[in-house]
């Protein structure tokens, strides 16, 4: 027992450097200076840290802007994702009813379709929607925060479906017994118990609005105030020419506020992921 | 069955239902003499000095039409530009008034009926008449002109003067020198690339084909394959091994000589900055691309950007007044102090010639005649499925012989043109 | 679309346990939220690529230059004849495959290694996961790429190979990116398999013990069984997520590698669609993909059936 907890920490322990050491990498190359990035005596640490990269990234756009419109964008999908796709897990989950498997297969059927090949389809849809409500329309951030909305639903009630069913049915029982309304039942018993699930599930919509670079580049064609973080950081990924400084400080840019995110969450992760097999 | 009925009922109702939104709203502009022009530019990985020129020119403009605001946007030159220009062209309430756009790119903004026609606003303007026909082609899709050339980009033969006077060797006048010099550096300096090539360098192979009397309409002709050959025997172990260079753009061939690991390179003007950063500055010279014939000048692609006013533009006038503000002699020579971006006005070009000695291979070679790509759809077809860099690489790699990947190619530059 | 509502209409009988009550309306009205998002947004546009897919429309055509023009499977048929398509889709599937083996064994091993580690150590390696997970694909895709630049990259300076190129070689160019894609998606695996075996109680573990099953014999005969619905459905994500591999593959290969060696179907689709603007070949490309990942899951799923899974 204590020798294979000596191997499964050590095992443990390497298996964390080998993962850590890209994002190692990548925060320390967009804090060296350039010389030393070019330099072909490449060395893990730098004794000259400089924030020129960044400057450089930061420089002269409104970068906070950008920063909050994500930001914006990504907590709303959260939210409305949440609340949506838990009350379509509790009506797969608690109810019999015509066609529940079918619905079941077309969430599923929905997660397969390739994102890139919806853009064309998506962008007329958006742009005639803009036309009655100008709220979602193209240039707004919320028609990204629909599109995103639409991408992570049928995962996130995929994966909400385990946790509600993991809630026993008797507590729901005893509440309405209790003369609990249905509403009451269902927000104030139900989704309590499932906040675990709600923070996995969370995870994923937050990643897929976050990182999206396809809508935010598709839909915000000319407004310059709606502009979203990787579509502002975009001009740093160039193929030819290897401003490396400059990638890895806009790379860390935008994986810092995520990487705070999950590990905010991660004990509620662990928890709500296992959920799912409880019962 | 029923999948096919499905398939035509399907067409009936796009037919009649879908058909609409997915077509865009014909564009038909307006010539408002105030309010907010807005423009798009190409944003640079240093940005400072083109927003500096360019805001000069805007307050000169507001200055000169009281009302008018100009705002400026900065959009990616990544791929992301063609989401961009067809989001634009897909959504004129969206779209600039002015925008820059590569002239690659042109046939298919053209084709999609984006820009417009500005060839009697270029003719009665007097500066207009001042833009050699070759470059003015650039520009011109069926006798329509899409835009104001703004600058050209040229490329030439950097080499190392140091390594060329150690190795006692003179810069090379045929592309038969160029080869056996590139040689006899990897040869005698193994630390060295003789010539930087790359698989992906599209626009440094291009030369040799052009200059042996090839084209890319008819990949698969003597001439063609005669220059295929000649660059790709470039990508051999004995002056860029195919293990280093097969994958290269014409951006990492600029680092390998900037870097100092090759001592010659097929790079352009908008280069020198970035050679002036490196191990290899002040130890290089630069010599147009010789051509087949010795002491000939392959010819050299004119790559650059111009500025175009958008079809849907609601105010024109203005708009062509701010382009010809902004692509005047004036800016144009402001932008090549900030940019380094090769003027195409001539008299802008001649002046600047006349005080800066770099640029002289450069116009030599523009003087010797340029030549472009295909302005057709069909172009951006051939470039977006790298037919191009496929063949190269196939033949370096030795998947290939020349023969078999020049007929490869030729099929399919034929389909692309004939699809479109 | 008819195949995609008859097939698991059978199958649902048998499911294990389902939902006691009768709703009426009830459960069509919590749906009602998803349904008002997902049917514009999703059913919408994915009826549209089904209907470009029958189409010639590129470019001219979505700017009405020119009419859309009916044309049947002929989309189809060009990719049917088309040689480079068999290729990319043959590599495709079996670069998916290598991905979800490799994304599952690594994933599983480390969550088995998670519950024996010590504290701190099994802290650690959450925490790296986290990071990895998190880190986009587009930069986490341009890190992996700097590692193995073939002149400033840290792993030829270590191993000494200046200027060995990695991604020259179809094979070691297929690894480097699998290992990218891997590095980005065992983390779910394996937290997700952790917080699975967490679940399990501890008395199910020591019996197992007692009976004197070796820890490997453990871990197929009790922890797997009882594992099954979360593995069911990260075998299905990581297949779903695989199969339409993207971002890392266009990043650094930089589209597909040289000569195109390492084009995958996304990316073929991509290209057609965006970079040729053949959109309706292009829609052609991605209903193929959905229909060639619906095929494979319903597969996994009608075998779990027989095994007595519920869904």
């Amino acid at each position: 027992m204590n020798r294979s907890r000596v191997v499964a920490s050590t095992i443990a322990v390497i298996a964390t450097v080998v993962t850590l050491f890209p994002v190692y990498w990548m925060v320390l190359s967009a804090f060296k200076p350039p010389g030393e990035i070019q330099s072909l005596e490449v060395r893990p640490w730098t004794l000259h840290p400089t924030l020129d990269h960044f400057r450089r990234v930061l420089g002269g756009e409104n970068f906070a802007r950008y920063f909050l419109n994500s930001l914006a964008v990504a907590l709303t999908v959260v939210v409305l994702s949440a609340v949506v796709a838990f009350l379509a897990a509790v009506a797969v989950t608690r109810f019999r009813f015509r066609f529940r498997t079918t619905v079941l297969i077309m969430f599923l059927i929905a997660q397969m379709v390739p994102v890139e090949a919806l853009t064309i389809p998506l962008f007329f849809l958006v742009r005639d929607l803009g036309a009655v409500v100008p709220a979602v329309g193209l240039n707004t951030l919320g028609s990204l925060v629909l599109v995103h909305l639409a991408f992570s639903l049928p995962f996130a009630i995929w994966m909400m479906r385990g946790f509600v069913a993991a809630v026993p049915e008797a507590l729901e029982e005893a509440a309405t017994i209790d003369g609990a309304s249905r509403a009451v039942v269902l927000w104030r018993v139900m989704f309590p118990l499932v906040a675990p699930g709600l923070v996995a599930t969370s995870v994923f919509s937050f990643i897929t609005a976050w990182n999206d670079f396809i809508f935010a580049r598709t839909f915000i064609i000319s407004a310059k105030d709606h502009q979203t973080l990787p579509a502002a950081l975009l001009v740093f990924f160039k193929p030819d020419e290897n401003d490396w400084g400059g990638i890895m400080a806009a790379s860390t840019l935008m994986t810092v506020p995520v990487l705070v995110f999950f590990v905010a969450v991660q004990r509620r992760l662990v928890a709500g992921l296992g959920g799912s097999v409880k019962d | 069955m029923k999948m096919l009925n499905r398939a035509i009922a399907g067409a009936a109702l796009l037919a009649l239902a879908a058909c609409a939104p997915s077509t865009a709203p014909s564009a038909s502009g307006g010539d408002d003499k105030s309010g907010t022009l807005r423009v798009w530019l190409f944003d640079e990985p240093n940005r400072a000095p083109k927003e500096k020129v360019v805001g000069e020119a805007i307050k000169e403009f507001t200055a000169a039409n009281p009302g008018v605001t100009v705002e400026v946007s900065y959009i990616p030159t990544t791929p992301a530009r063609h989401e961009k220009f067809k989001g634009a062209f897909n959504d004129p309430a969206s779209a600039p008034d002015v925008a820059e756009y590569g002239n690659t790119d042109l046939a298919e903004y053209a084709a999609a009926g984006g820009f417009a026609d500005l060839n009697e606003d270029l003719r009665a303007w007097p500066e207009g008449r001042d833009i050699g026909t070759d470059l003015l082609r650039s520009a011109t899709v069926d006798g329509k002109v899409y835009g104001l050339p703004w600058y050209i980009g040229i490329r030439a033969l950097y080499y190392r003067t140091d390594v060329f006077g150690e190795l006692k060797l003179k810069p090379p006048t045929s592309l038969k020198e160029l080869t056996s010099t590139a040689r006899t550096i990897r040869e005698k300096r193994p630390d060295l690339y003789g010539v930087a090539v790359g698989g992906e360098y599209t626009f440094g192979a291009l030369p040799f084909v052009w200059s042996f009397g090839g084209d890319l309409e008819k990949l698969d002709g003597a001439g063609s394959r005669e220059g295929v050959k000649a660059y790709t025997d470039l990508l051999a172990d004995d002056n860029c091994p195919p293990q280093a260079c097969a994958g290269l753009t014409g951006g990492r061939t600029v680092e390998l000589f900037a870097g100092g690991k090759a001592a010659m390179g097929i790079l352009g003007n908008f280069n020198r900055s970035a050679v002036d950063a490196g191990p290899a500055a002040g130890k290089y010279a630069v010599v147009p691309l010789p051509g087949a014939e010795p002491g000939s000048i392959a010819p050299a692609f004119a790559g650059g950007n111009n500025l175009g006013v958008m079809k849907s533009s609601r105010h024109r006038s203005l708009a062509v007044k701010f382009l010809e503000l902004l692509g005047g002699k004036t800016y144009q020579t402001k932008m090549y102090e900030a940019m380094g971006n090769l003027p195409t006005l001539t008299s802008a070009r001649e002046e600047l010639a006349a005080k800066e000695a770099f640029l002289k291979p450069f116009l030599d070679t523009v003087a010797a005649g340029t030549r472009f790509v295909p302005v057709d759809p069909a172009w951006v077809k051939i470039d977006n499925q790298k037919v191009i860099p496929t063949m190269l690489q196939k033949v370096a790699t030795k998947q290939a012989t020349v023969e078999q990947a020049t007929t490869e190619a030729a099929a399919a530059v034929k389909a692309a043109f004939g699809g479109s | 679309m008819t195949t995609l509502t008859t097939a698991p209409a059978g199958p649902s009988t048998r499911a294990g346990t389902p939902p006691r009550r009768r709703g009426g309306p009830r459960p069509w009205l919590y749906l009602l939220p998803s349904a008002a998002v997902l049917v514009p947004l999703l059913g919408y546009p994915v009826y549209m690529l089904g209907l470009l897919s029958v189409f010639d429309y590129r470019q001219a055509q979505v700017s009405g230059g020119e009419p859309t023009r009916f044309i049947g499977l002929a989309n189809y048929a060009a990719l049917a004849g088309d040689g480079r398509f068999w290729s990319v889709l043959g590599q495709t599937v079996a670069f998916a495959a290598a991905l979800v083996v490799a994304t599952l064994a690594v994933g599983a091993a480390l969550a088995v290694v998670l519950t024996r580690a010590a504290r701190v150590p099994r802290l650690l390696l959450s925490l790296a996961a986290m990071a990895a997970w998190a880190a986009p694909a587009v930069t986490g895709s341009t890190v992996w790429m700097f590692l193995f630049d073939a002149d400033l990259g840290l792993v030829n300076q270590v191993l000494g190979l200046d200027g060995f190129n990695w991604f020259y070689d179809k094979w070691v160019a297929f690894g480097i990116v699998g290992a990218t894609v891997v590095w980005h998606s065992f983390p779910f695996v394996m937290v997700t398999l952790y917080a699975g075996i967490q679940a399990i109680p501890a008395s199910v573990l020591e019996a197992a013990a007692l009976d004197g099953a070796s820890a490997w014999h453990a871990f197929w005969r009790v922890m797997v069984p009882m594992l099954r619905p979360l593995i069911t459905i990260v075998v299905i994500q990581s297949i779903i997520w695989d199969f339409k591999i993207f971002t890392q593959v266009y990043v650094m290969t930089s589209g597909g590698g040289i000569a195109g060696q390492n084009t995958v179907l996304n990316v073929y689709a991509y290209q057609t669609a965006f970079g040729s603007s053949e959109y309706g070949l292009g829609s052609a490309i991605g209903v193929v993909m959905t229909l060639i990942l619906l095929a494979v899951t319903l597969l996994y799923l009608r075998a779990l059936y027989r095994g007595g899974e519920k869904l």
